[in-house]
């Protein structure tokens, strides 16, 4: 048994000598990534790993890139952040929301650093955030549920009512108004973020109740998408797409692609220019699309389909214009008039058409 | 119509991994052994089921797999308990941990990947028989199989000397064994059951009900027979009862919830829950008939030399 204080002394030479080791590569930029889940080949930590790959890509030998995946939310995540900073990262992307308060107040202590966060609301000169303005694209995969539902009743299984998710089913709910406000459109709401099984039973509850079309929103894996292809039932997802899982029956993949942003965060970290923004990414600078778009929409609402991607594209367009009515029937938006970001970014009510009720 | 097809056919596969896995808890806990590492057990099978079905293209290889493999785990368990006389709390707890980690590094390269589900069972004119076949006659083999697993545990445990043996152990193992019983290799033997069909259970998720791997699939399920054994006051009716209820109710949860009727889903979503407790609680409410049914060495540490 050693005595403690010279144990205390072989301990802190040894963390003095880790830390010693990345001074001497200062020129290359270490990146470090946190991801929420295990990177498979589709869903969300999928989407983000594209993103590093694409760092990889472009900058070369610039960088050099670590990542620890399937990291849970609150002391583990500290502990893994904090080590990839002893280890000299001079960057950390972190891949979920509960990384917020933990990535903060490392990078307050470590101004010396850049980080990038996915989701939150909370910014430093070098913590910027990021987000997708994936309403747009559910607009237009609205369209196309709109157009090939013959029962007129649209499904969409979502995990929990945050203003992203309500932002996207009403997106996809006034697209689907567009083509066709006849159309029913049915929530299943989980309260889970992840539950493959309850997904899977969630999506066979709307098809009981003759829903033709099932919007899986969120859903990380292909339990939404396999079901579909399973009992011929129209199925659009996010995330990634997953064409592959269901070949005959995906109507379109709204994705998500980091690339640009990701790169443009780490050229700001090599130059030294790097400011804590918010960035909320949408169809006009391609972190969002639609892929994967099925044949057997018709010709006529492809083309409507088109036109409006190529008008949000402009940006002479936006999914939420008014005249909009919640389901309460209250007006939220008058004539003309167009959502504001502030509003889009804490938006906790549903347009009129949607039959389930937000949970409150 | 098609709602209630949904409801009832979906139950009865809803309820096969949770019947299952409570089977073989209960004859574990019949025997004394509180196994708190069903979750594990059910996940681990999940995973090795999933990759033994993937590699050899046969469900029943990946039944047999998640099978052995869930009863080397609590194997492990039982060596930890009789041999070692640890804590069962506790050991059954970390067994579980580690059946999680287990899971996790199994599947590690199957990570989103699917497969084809089991197929249902050809019963020729009965599942064409109009309401009924597509609620009852419509299912897999596996559906049909838990049914049958529900009968044979009750014979086993009430009208089979074996499951008088296992009866007396978990009553008390120390006369059990004064009166010259095997009282550790029976415990095993109990566990090792309840580890296999936990494994079943937990591969009936990932290569039938819902096919595909996903890491943390399992999500509570091992929990939730863990309760259903206890509050069914290990009777094997009652248990199974459970299983069908919180089936029947989870599903209902989303069908409610699909019809618009304006109800928090947040209460909706605790519903399942909710309703299974107070159901079993109510049937289950003397307390006289709880004590001669649940068995009093349960939990104890083994004191014998």
């Amino acid at each position: 048994m050693l005595p403690k204080s010279l144990k205390t002394t072989l301990t802190a030479v040894a963390a003095v000598t880790v830390l010693a080791v990345p001074a001497t590569a200062q020129d290359k930029l270490k990146i470090g990534f946190l991801f929420p889940s295990p990177i498979a080949d589709v869903g969300w930590s999928a989407e983000l790993n594209h993103g590093r790959q694409a760092i990889e890509e472009h900058f070369g030998d610039q960088v050099e890139t670590i990542f620890v995946e399937n990291v849970p939310e609150g002391p583990d995540a500290a502990r893994i952040m904090n080590q990839m900073a002893a280890q000299g990262a001079g960057m950390i992307m972190l891949g979920s929301f509960g990384y917020m308060n933990d990535g903060l107040k490392l990078a307050q202590q470590r101004p010396d650093m850049t980080f990038i966060h996915a989701s939150g609301y909370k910014l430093a000169p070098n913590l910027g955030n990021f987000q997708s303005r994936n309403y747009e694209s559910s607009y237009l995969v609205g369209m196309a549920a709109a157009d090939v539902t013959e029962t007129d009743t649209v499904g969409i299984v979502a995990a929990y009512a945050i203003p992203e998710v309500v932002g996207m089913i009403n997106g996809f709910a006034l697209g689907v108004q567009e083509v066709n406000p006849d159309v029913t459109i049915k929530v299943v709401w989980l309260n889970s973020w992840f539950d493959p099984p309850k997904a899977q039973e969630s999506a066979r509850a709307l098809m009981a109740q003759q829903a033709d079309v099932i919007y899986s929103l969120y859903q990380d894996t292909p339990s939404v998408v396999s079901v579909a292809e399973e009992e011929g039932v129209w199925v659009i997802n996010t995330s990634s797409d997953m064409k592959d899982y269901a070949p005959n029956w995906l109507l379109a993949s709204q994705i998500a692609d980091w690339s640009t942003y990701f790169i443009e965060s780490t050229q700001a970290t090599i130059d030294g220019t790097f400011e804590g923004t918010a960035f909320w990414g949408g169809m006009a600078d391609d972190t969002v699309d639609v892929k994967s778009w099925s044949s057997s929409i018709s010709a006529e609402t492809m083309a409507k389909i088109e036109a409006a991607a190529a008008a949000i594209r402009a940006g002479e367009f936006h999914p939420l214009t008014g005249p909009i009515l919640d389901q309460e029937g209250t007006e939220r938006l008058a004539d003309g008039e167009v959502i504001e970001d502030g509003a889009m970014a804490s938006i906790d009510w549903l347009v009129s058409g949607v039959e389930t009720r937000i949970p409150q | 119509m098609d709602v209630l097809i949904f409801i009832v056919s979906g139950t009865l596969a809803a309820a096969t991994a949770l019947l299952f896995a409570a089977m073989g808890e209960l004859v574990a806990e019949k025997s004394g052994m509180l196994n708190l590492g069903i979750e594990g057990m059910m996940a681990t099978g999940a995973a090795m089921g999933f990759v033994a079905l993937s590699v050899s293209g046969s469900h029943s290889v990946g039944f047999l797999a998640a099978a052995v493999l869930g009863a080397v785990l609590s194997l492990i368990y039982a060596m930890l308990t009789l041999v070692f006389r640890a804590n069962q709390v506790a050991s059954g707890l970390a067994i579980g941990i580690l059946g999680l980690g287990l899971s996790s590094a199994i599947g590690k390269n199957y990570e989103g990947k699917t497969v084809t589900g089991l197929e249902e069972l050809d019963l020729g004119p009965l599942s064409d028989i109009p309401l009924l076949g597509p609620m009852f006659f419509q299912q897999d083999v596996m559906v049909y199989l838990s049914i049958v697993l529900i009968f044979a545990t009750w014979y086993l445990l009430n009208r089979t000397k074996l499951g008088l043996i296992i009866r007396a152990i978990g009553e008390s193992p120390e006369s059990a064994h004064a009166l010259g019983l095997k009282v550790r290799l029976i415990r095993a033997g109990c566990v090792a059951f309840g580890g296999a069909m936990a494994g079943i259970g937990g591969a009936y998720m990932s290569t039938a009900y819902t096919p595909l791997w996903a890491e943390g699939m399992i999500a509570g399920r091992g929990w939730i027979v863990v309760a259903l054994t206890v509050f069914g006051t290990w009777i094997v009716k009652r248990v199974a009862f459970g299983a069908y209820l919180f089936g029947s109710i989870s599903l209902l949860e989303l069908s409610i919830q699909a019809f618009g009727v304006n109800v928090p889903s947040q209460l909706m979503s605790a519903m399942p829950y909710i309703v299974t407790i107070v159901m079993l609680a109510v049937i289950s409410r003397n307390p006289v008939f709880i004590r001669l049914n649940s068995p009093a060495s349960l939990g104890a540490t083994l004191k014998l030399n």
